[in-house]
């Protein structure tokens, strides 16, 4: 009874070579461009259920998951341009017509990431490594710390206080010159690179504070992350830590117009 | 990976990454598909007030699916 639809994961160029994909993953090849669907059921990605499925977490975790597999063993053999969760047309001729009529922006665009992945580079900042390392390079930090060990009583509290607030000051001006030493050195190894926001602790799932949250189109990957490796060398004594994810599709370097 | 990164460079994929990348990035189109780009735009939304409501339990060292939270 029920009528397929067609999710639309992403467009590769055509032919794109074999690919390792799900068994129910289709091209849809119209001109030198492919689709890469699968066929859904209109009962479950129509309009008015999808609404209904957009509230179902269980539903909505699967379905993100399942779009980035999908996208991800393409991506092991081929440049992919990711198109957002849950697109889906009615029928085969839509998904031709898309492609065909937006054939000149998703060739620029696919020629802008031809061979590069999108990387993701996340430093944090770790408080208790920070006053032990980064912060004992300023002067005054130093002489307070040997200060405080000394007092006693109501003196070595307020001292403390002091020593937390110099170090908490100390902590915030290191993180943005350490995001802003990265983010540079991470350009250059890039062809291209954003700053995304920032997650709070209670949404990055660590609890030091995150000073920097990149995503960066990479070309050649060895010679990235050699570079990360050496920074992290550097920096990790003064409290600095370092997290990369990917490769992705590179989600964060499709061209303004086809952004909607 | 080259060999030469520190293994604890590289990290699980959180699934806040997986959200910020599939629900706000990539193609976004209007005009045959089945569901509006508003639409997507408040699950979005949607999704990362719940990711922080369920991060506290992840902290405790439980990994936990954003469904269980619901349930």
């Amino acid at each position: 009874m029920s009528a397929d639809g067609w999710y639309l994961y992403g467009v590769v160029e055509a032919p794109p070579g074999p690919l390792d994909v799900e068994p129910d993953v289709e091209l849809v090849t119209e001109g030198p461009l492919a689709g890469v669907t699968s066929r859904v059921s209109l009962d479950e990605f129509g309009d008015s259920a999808l609404s209904e499925r957009l509230g179902d977490a269980v539903w909505l975790e699967e379905n993100i998951r399942r779009h980035e597999q999908v996208l991800e063993r393409v991506l092991a053999s081929t440049t992919v341009l990711p198109c957002r969760f849950c697109t889906v047309y009615r029928t085969e001729a839509d998904v031709r017509r898309f492609l065909s009529e937006r054939q000149d922006q998703l060739t620029a665009a696919l020629a802008e990431v031809s061979g590069r992945v999108e990387l993701g580079v996340k430093a944090f900042v770790d408080p208790e490594r920070f006053a032990a390392g980064g912060a004992q390079e300023n002067e005054q930090i130093r002489e307070l710390t040997a200060q405080t060990a000394q007092a006693e009583g109501g003196r070595a509290y307020l001292e403390s206080r002091r020593l937390e607030r110099l170090v908490g000051d100390e902590r915030a001006r290191f993180g943005q010159e350490a995001a802003s030493q990265l983010h540079s050195r991470l350009l250059d190894a890039a062809e291209r690179g954003v700053l995304l926001d920032l997650q709070r602790p209670e949404l990055s799932g660590r609890d030091e504070e995150m000073v920097l949250n990149g995503a960066y189109l990479v070309s050649d990957r060895p010679g990235f992350e050699r570079e990360l490796a050496a920074l992290a060398a550097e920096l990790s004594s003064r409290g600095l830590e370092l997290e990369l994810t990917g490769p992705w599709p590179p989600y964060n370097f499709v061209s303004e117009e086809l952004r909607g | 990976m080259s060999s030469d990164l520190r293994p604890d460079l590289r990290q699980q994929v959180t699934l806040l990454d997986l959200v910020d990348r599939v629900l706000n990035k990539g193609v976004v189109l209007s005009g045959d598909i089945t569901l509006s780009v508003a639409d997507v735009d408040l699950v979005y939304v949607g999704l990362r007030v719940l990711l922080a409501s369920v991060a506290t339990l992840e902290e405790q060292g439980m990994p936990v699916a954003i469904g269980d939270a619901l349930r």
